[in-house]
């Protein structure tokens, strides 16, 4: 569009000029924000790699003079991370599994068929998400110390998945709903049935928003503290943001130790980030823009 | 045959749902009501169950405290929100225009959203240690302040932290959100206003920000939803302290369940929280839809 502006009225310099400006502006602004972002997490990877004494040396070392791994050594024998990773790795797996499947059939459901409470049922999805979750915390304690489901995976599983399976139905069915409905009625002429197309034709497509549900939900659960917090009692039974949110907890905080475990937290949302984001913001592209 | 078909079609459709519904239906619905059961008995969700009706509510309603909590929760939620949507808006809109190394900058600048809650606020709570933290020695060595400052000792600071900490885990979403919405603009209403002279700033005007409407919509309900109603951050970051000064709504009812095990009068809490949650949705989308008119 510049290219037109140019040539209708030849200001070409002019314009070239305003266009660096604005560029320059635009960049200044984003490595602003980047820097906001990057500093405090190096200063994660630094805090980390500190010994005791240079931990609590002043002048606050921004590269540490004496660059130890031992918090990342220490932070397994000191507490139990090993169990913590163990029980998240369980529950938010399980969990995410449960919500993608779900939602996945629900939405495609939603996406191609007009059955009564069609309308109520997607208004709802997205109205849950107004519920304060604060507000299930005190009937699921209820329910789950009845069942004697306290300090056991199925609590935390059932949990999650009632936190993520309505926006992941929603999102899905955005994703859906950006499939030609012509490719149901192919296989349909072809003599498929409802399911065999769903798994055969439409799945298949599927790939980005499945992706974007799966990390989403796998984030939000990864990341949940306050139902952790209070569902888990044993430290056996605990998951790692709670445990993370222990160690600040304790009379002498040591931040290098809580700095390496908020580290090695990364690790899985790392990896499942780099595999899924190309696919990420399409998927969840298409469900948050449909209405 | 018609008849026949939308029968056997609708049929396929329960069928897809039903299992969801079910479990949005026993996970959901089911919960909520018996939060507001709950709310309605002063119990220890063990032995005692006594009846005691809507007195709870009518306690909330002119107990100073809680009045004060909720103005709170409002005060955090509001500036959170809208500085979301100020940072947000503002990447997406330079992020949008397809620069150099635009990906590169996406991928940083949505890492705060990756991030667990707990890790966002506890390195934030480390870097604004009073003694050891490293904004201090920043601000002492840049000459903005002479003596270390607790930030989290005085009330308006701390709140002002809980804000800005909230916002920098928060932009991402509304980034997002707000790129995804620009995507779904026609490239065409760009090139046309450009044809006809429009600057940038009254293309942004008169065709990006109508065009972002609905997405805007349903993005402002979700973020004053879940910010209105935050735990995690300011619980690791200030418990409430100091004075109470940060103790929003949520960290309000999480001590009156756990800690006081009056679970009841916590029940009658979060059925308020819902209450003003559902009217605030109802005022935006009407906001919303009087201004298309």
């Amino acid at each position: 569009m510049t290219m037109i502006n140019e040539k209708k009225y030849g200001l070409m310099s002019d314009v070239k000029v305003a266009r660096k400006i604005t560029n320059l502006t635009s960049y200044s602004v984003l490595l602003f924000f980047s820097a906001l972002i990057i500093f405090p997490i190096l200063w994660i990877v630094s805090t980390s790699l500190k010994n005791e004494e240079d931990l609590f040396s002043l002048p606050p070392q921004i590269i540490p003079e004496n660059p130890t791994l031992h918090a990342f050594k220490q932070v397994w024998i000191d507490h139990p991370f090993l169990a913590y990773f163990r029980n998240s790795l369980i529950v938010v797996s399980i969990a995410t599994f449960i919500s993608v499947t779900f939602s996945a059939f629900a939405a495609y459901g939603l996406s191609r068929f007009k059955f009564r409470g069609h309308g109520t049922f997607m208004a709802f999805l997205l109205a849950s998400q107004l519920f304060p979750s604060i507000m299930l915390l005190i009937p699921f304690y209820k329910i789950y110390m009845t069942f004697g489901l306290i300090n056991t995976h199925a609590a935390l599983i059932i949990t999650y998945v009632s936190f993520t399976i309505p926006f992941c139905t929603w999102m899905m069915r955005g994703y859906f709903d950006g499939i030609s409905k012509d490719l149901d009625l192919a296989a349909q002429i072809d003599g498929a049935g409802r399911f065999r197309i769903f798994r055969s034709v439409i799945l298949p497509l599927s790939w980005p928003g499945l992706a974007a549900t799966t990390i989403y939900s796998f984030i939000s659960g990864w990341n949940e503290y306050i139902f952790a917090l209070v569902l888990t009692q044993d430290e056996e039974m605990k998951t790692v943001p709670v445990g993370i949110g222990q160690l600040v907890g304790e009379y002498r905080i040591d931040w290098a130790q809580l700095m390496a475990a908020s580290l090695y937290a990364l690790i899985p949302l790392t990896v499942i980030f780099i595999f899924f984001n190309r696919y990420f913001i399409s998927g969840l592209s298409a469900g948050a823009v449909k209405e | 045959m018609k008849s026949a078909f939308k029968k056997r079609e609708s049929r396929s459709g329960y069928f897809f749902t039903l299992p969801t519904l079910l479990i949005v239906f026993s996970l959901i619905i089911y919960p909520l009501g018996y939060a507001i059961f709950i709310s309605m008995q002063r119990t220890n969700l063990i032995s005692e169950w006594k009846f005691v009706g809507a007195r709870y509510y009518a306690e909330l309603l002119t107990d100073a405290e809680f009045l004060n909590s909720l103005k709170i929760s409002l005060t955090f939620a509001f500036f959170v929100v809208v500085g979301n949507f100020v940072v947000g808006l503002l990447l997406a809109v330079i992020l949008n225009q397809n620069l150099k190394f635009a990906t590169t900058f996406k991928i940083i600048l949505m890492l705060p959203w990756l991030l667990p809650e707990v890790v966002v606020a506890l390195i934030w709570k480390w870097l604004f240690n009073p003694t050891y933290g490293l904004i201090n020695y920043i601000l002492n060595t840049i000459g903005l302040i002479d003596s270390d400052v607790s930030w989290f000792d005085s009330s308006t600071s701390a709140l002002a932290g809980v804000i800005f900490v909230a916002t920098w885990k928060g932009y991402p979403i509304v980034m997002i959100m707000m790129l995804a919405g620009m995507k779904n603009i026609p490239a065409e209403r760009y090139e046309a206003a450009a044809i006809d002279g429009a600057t940038r700033l009254q293309q942004f005007r008169h065709i990006t920000i109508p065009g972002l409407r609905p997405i805007f919509l349903v993005t402002c309900i979700l973020e004053t939803a879940w910010w209105f109603k935050h735990f995690t951050v300011i619980w690791l970051m200030t418990s409430g302290g100091p004075a109470g000064a940060t103790k929003v709504v949520s960290i309000s009812i999480y001590q009156q369940a756990f800690g006081d095990f009056n679970f009841g009068k916590a029940a009658a809490e979060s059925v308020i929280i819902l209450a003003i949650l559902l009217a605030a949705s109802y005022f935006y989308s009407r906001a919303i839809r009087n201004d298309n008119d």
